[in-house]
């Protein structure tokens, strides 16, 4: 059972102004904003203006890993002979994170946690989240693991998840913590479909594999904007002066080269066989993590899918078709 | 342990051409990188990229010996190098091959192809380590040809220390030193026909081509060896080495970190590794 219980404040208005400022004094503000294409997008907070702090949160077209694992991060720069280090992190702060994807940090701190950039990018992130409200796609699962994060603001009272988030709230002058769930959306856990290891082992041969496959464009929109996919390829640039940058860029596991190796062999040779590692992946995470599933629930791949792929509608049908 | 994906500067100290396409290269990274048989490295060619190999040889006084072939992009790059540049090297990855496992048990390792390359280091290490009892080496390959290491391990056949025999897919006469070890034309898989050996004693290690796994493993088995004691090091796409980038899973593991090399009772539970 992952308890929800954290040390939570009530606030004033004002207090929470304090808050912010104090959040935003000495690092960078990200926040989810609207933009005009209709779209919602992380984005930097220019200035802290009356109105331009979001008092809820969204999930925004890309999750945080876009900060915490940007699409392209230097690994090293190789310069008259040698290898020398990334550019050190600055300090920033995500305000409006949904509680889903705070889960999905806690699983990107997992993945990453002997992962000298990734946490050295981590250490300097401050992440806020707030209250948000469940649409359609919404499949969120408190009791899915624990969550990442600093602070999270309800409607009336503020929750500190680490302990810098106790040391902020303690700064800004909250000083009657008491324990309190974090308001979880209600109703939405339920209509996740699960699948055992064992059932999704005995049907590598069920017909749907080929026939979602079918219609899979193999654009990886899915994966790129799933808040725990965290696949990379490397890339190296040549700069004029002859020095070398070398990234790690976000790969994806849809893409044909994903699974080749080098004469041409492919372990995963057809769209079938990458959409059931996805599926894989997901639910029953890889190495150390296996056995947790890494779904949080968010709805983003189904929105992006141009094609209307749901590994939760596979779930249900492969549940379905094995009950006689 | 942290992971910086920082490679090393290395010097290349020496290439020797092997059989076509293949050469064997010699690096000194500045910094020693303990690699043992079936552990792998990553050779890095700042701007052209990088690719993960094993060595074919134990690290000595620093320097890790590696058979490459020339298969792609980055390996063409490092083909058209010299004696004395230098390339970048991380690692070591992976578990290797459980040495302490051969302690007192016969061993009877099975190559095709380049997979020659990480099995004599294993070769090397049982030689050294001198606890093995019975060491046998099938090994497959195209042709005579393409043989790698030939001389030396006909060498160690004429000195009885290993029981050396040959495959080769293609051949219409064998050359003559060849004739000094037991060489067939067909399927490495053949050599296991007439072979005398104790299952219940024996430690196999496999390494080649796919193909080579959907064969033998199974086969193994059936000859008595246990499930537990026969053991394959698998390739695959590789972009850290560290279980971080995803290409190498296979059911459910990162052959890098876990592997690469397993266990056929292991790869049973594995869909897709073999």
């Amino acid at each position: 059972m992952i308890s929800s219980n954290f040390h939570s404040n009530p606030f004033e208005h004002v207090a929470l102004g304090k808050l912010f400022d104090a959040i935003g004094a000495d690092r960078v503000l990200w926040t989810p904003q609207a933009d005009e294409d209709g779209l919602c997008r992380l984005e930097r907070l220019e200035s802290m203006s009356e109105g331009s702090l979001p008092n809820m949160a969204t999930t925004t077209f890309l999750p945080l890993k876009k900060l915490l694992l940007p699409s392209r991060e230097e690994v090293w720069t190789f310069r008259a002979g040698w290898f020398l280090p990334a550019q050190e992190a600055t300090a920033f702060a995500v305000i409006g994170i949904p509680l889903c994807d705070l889960q999905a940090v806690w699983y990107l701190d997992q993945v990453f946690a002997d992962d000298v950039l990734y946490r050295a990018r981590r250490a300097q992130a401050f992440l806020v989240g707030m209250v948000c409200e469940p649409d359609t796609e919404c499949r969120c699962d408190q009791q899915l693991m624990p969550l990442a994060g600093d602070l999270f603001v309800g409607e009336d009272r503020v929750w500190a998840l680490s302990s810098a988030g106790e040391t902020m709230l303690r700064t800004c002058s909250f000083h009657a913590p008491q324990e309190m769930p974090l308001p979880w959306p209600a109703g939405v856990a339920g209509k996740r479909h699960t699948l055992t290891q064992e059932l999704y082992a005995s049907t590598s041969d069920a017909s749907i594999w080929v026939e979602e496959a079918k219609r899979c464009l193999s654009c990886g929109a899915c994966s790129a904007v799933c808040p725990t996919c965290y696949c990379f390829d490397m890339m190296d640039e040549v700069a004029l002066d002859g020095s070398v940058i070398r990234s790690r860029v976000w790969d994806n596991c849809f893409f044909a080269e994903h699974g080749k190796v080098a004469g041409d062999y492919d372990f995963r040779p057809g769209r079938a066989n990458r959409l059931r590692f996805r599926m894989e992946h997901k639910r029953f995470g890889f190495g150390v993590l296996r056995g947790q599933n890494s779904c949080v629930g968010c709805g983003r791949c189904r929105k992006a899918c141009p094609v209307d792929i749901d590994l939760d509608l596979i779930a249900e049908r492969l549940n379905a078709e094995a009950t006689p | 342990m942290r992971h910086t994906l920082q490679p090393v500067p290395a010097v290349l100290e020496k290439i020797v051409p092997m059989v076509a396409n293949n050469h064997l290269f010699s690096f000194l990274p500045g910094l020693p990188i303990a690699l043992a048989p079936g552990q792998f490295f990553e050779i890095s060619l700042p701007g052209v990229g990088s690719f993960p190999v094993s060595s074919c040889d134990l690290v000595r006084n620093g320097r890790i010996h590696s058979c490459i072939r020339r298969a792609g992009r980055v390996t063409e790059a490092l083909y058209n190098l010299e004696k004395g540049d230098s390339v970048g090297l991380r690692g070591p990855f992976g578990n290797g091959f459980p040495l302490a496992l051969f302690a007192g048990q016969d061993a009877l390792l099975i190559a095709g192809g380049l997979g020659m390359a990480p099995l004599r280091a294993l070769l090397k290490a049982l030689l050294d380590g001198r606890q093995t009892g019975k060491i046998i080496l099938l090994y497959g390959s195209r042709e005579p040809g393409s043989l790698l290491f030939r001389d030396e391990l006909i060498e160690l056949s004429a000195r009885g220390r290993v029981d050396v025999r040959f495959s080769v897919d293609f051949a219409e006469v064998l050359p003559g030193p060849c004739d000094r070890v037991l060489c067939k034309i067909g399927l490495v898989s053949e050599l296991l026909e007439d072979l005398d050996f104790v299952p219940h004693n024996t430690i196999a290690a496999v390494c080649g081509p796919p193909a080579l796994y959907h064969c033998v493993l199974e086969e193994l088995a059936l000859m008595g060896l246990p499930p537990a004691k026969i053991f394959a090091t698998l390739e695959r796409r590789m972009r850290c080495g560290i279980g971080e980038c995803c290409h190498c899973v296979a059911g459910g593991r990162y052959i890098c970190k876990d592997g690469p090399v397993f266990s056929l009772k292991e790869l049973r539970d594995m869909e897709g590794a073999i």
